[in-house]
Formats: C-alpha cells, structure tokens, sequence
C-alpha cells in the first residue's frame, strides 16, 4: 500500500434494535439476546454495542429476566 | 385489558402427563380469578443456563393470560407456585404496557414482537423433548 490509510474500518455503531425496528425486547429471545452477552455472559456496554440508550434499557431488562429463567448464564466459570 | 406472559420451569423428573397436569391445574386458578389464559405454549425440555437445585435441565412452559383491569388471581397463581417445590422457577411478566408502546413507535413492526411468535426452542434443548415442545396445549 502507498499510504496508510487512515481511517481504519469500523464496524456499524447503530442501534440494532432501531435499524431493525424491534420495539419490544422479549425475553424469550435468546438468540437475539445472545448477541448481547459476551463471553464472560456480562451484558454488552452500550459503548461496545451501539445501542441507544431506550433499547439498552429494554435489553437490559430482557436479560435479567431471561437470566432469572435459566435461559442465559449469569456467568461463564 | 392486561396482558401477562408466565413462565414457569419446571423439575424434569416430573413427567410429561404430570407438567400437562399441573399447568392444567394452574390455568384453572387463572380461570377462576376472571382472567383467560389465551395462549400455552410447551417449549419441553431445555437445557438451563446453569444449575438450579443440582439440576441441569428443566421443563419451561410458557401461558399467555388475558385480563380484565382489577381483580385477578396470579398472586395467588405465584404464591402457590412458590410453595411447589417442583417448580424451579417462575416469572410473571406484564406486556400489555410494554408492547402498546411498542406499537405506538413502530406501527408496522409492532406485529412481529408481539408476545414473541419465537420460542427458544432448537439451541439448548436437548434430544426428545425438543420435539415434546409444540405437542399438547
């Protein structure tokens, strides 16, 4: 390459849930809410993620309940 | 109008025939305190995220209760589901709030996140009881 580019390529940081228009976070989702717990099954720092903070807030909330379910981990040992 | 979706997990040790019966039983004391239970879903056996009771499986079944503003019968419902120590877990959820907002922002879309048509079904159920799951109701 001549020179080095810099603007290095960044991943899209748009709210998933607006770009997909989901409006009510189920907690019954585990697929979706998988792609929000890390390997250490914390939920996803909205820094990270790019969600806004309505839908940050919905997840969150769908996570805790999915958690207290046994559906997702609260942690991996 | 209230919309409620209950979740409850329960002992896999119990049998199918038992899990039909108790939801059965249950759906019953929902009936009895003026709410409908408009829809049942059995996701079977699943895999749970970590041990409950040294138990790495539980049986989830899922109801969808309708109910008229007032009097209902689900403290009731969650207090007896307390006491059933066959019961692992339970969660009562209201929607009827959360999915009307939802609505609101998104008219088109609100039909898909209703109630969620998803179930958790396939990636941690193990074996037979996957396909147990959209038997009965």
């Amino acid at each position: 390459m001549a020179r080095p580019r810099k603007v290095f390529y960044r991943r899209r940081k748009v709210c998933k849930f607006c770009a997909d228009k989901i409006d009510y976070v189920d907690f019954k989702d585990v697929k979706l809410l998988q792609q929000f717990i890390p390997e250490r099954s914390k939920i996803l720092p909205r820094r990270i993620s790019g969600t806004c903070a309505r839908h940050q807030r919905l997840l969150q909330q769908a996570i805790k309940r999915a958690r207290h379910l046994a559906l997702i981990p609260f942690t991996t040992d | 109008m209230r919309t409620y979706e209950l979740v409850f997990v329960v002992d896999p040790r119990v049998s199918d025939e038992d899990v039909v019966a108790m939801t059965q039983e249950y759906k019953q004391m929902i009936a009895a305190g003026g709410s409908q239970v408009v829809k049942e879903e059995s996701w079977g056996r699943r895999k749970l995220a970590y041990p409950i009771a040294k138990l790495n499986e539980g049986k989830y079944v899922l109801l969808g209760i309708e109910s008229e503003g007032g009097k209902s019968s689900l403290p009731e419902v969650e207090h007896r589901m307390r006491q059933n120590d066959k019961i692992l877990r339970y969660l009562t959820v209201r929607t009827d709030e959360d999915l009307k907002r939802a609505a609101s922002r998104h008219p088109k879309a609100a039909a898909r996140g209703a109630g969620g048509g998803e179930t958790p079904a396939g990636e941690g159920a193990s074996g037979p009881g996957g396909l147990a799951a959209a038997g009965e109701a």
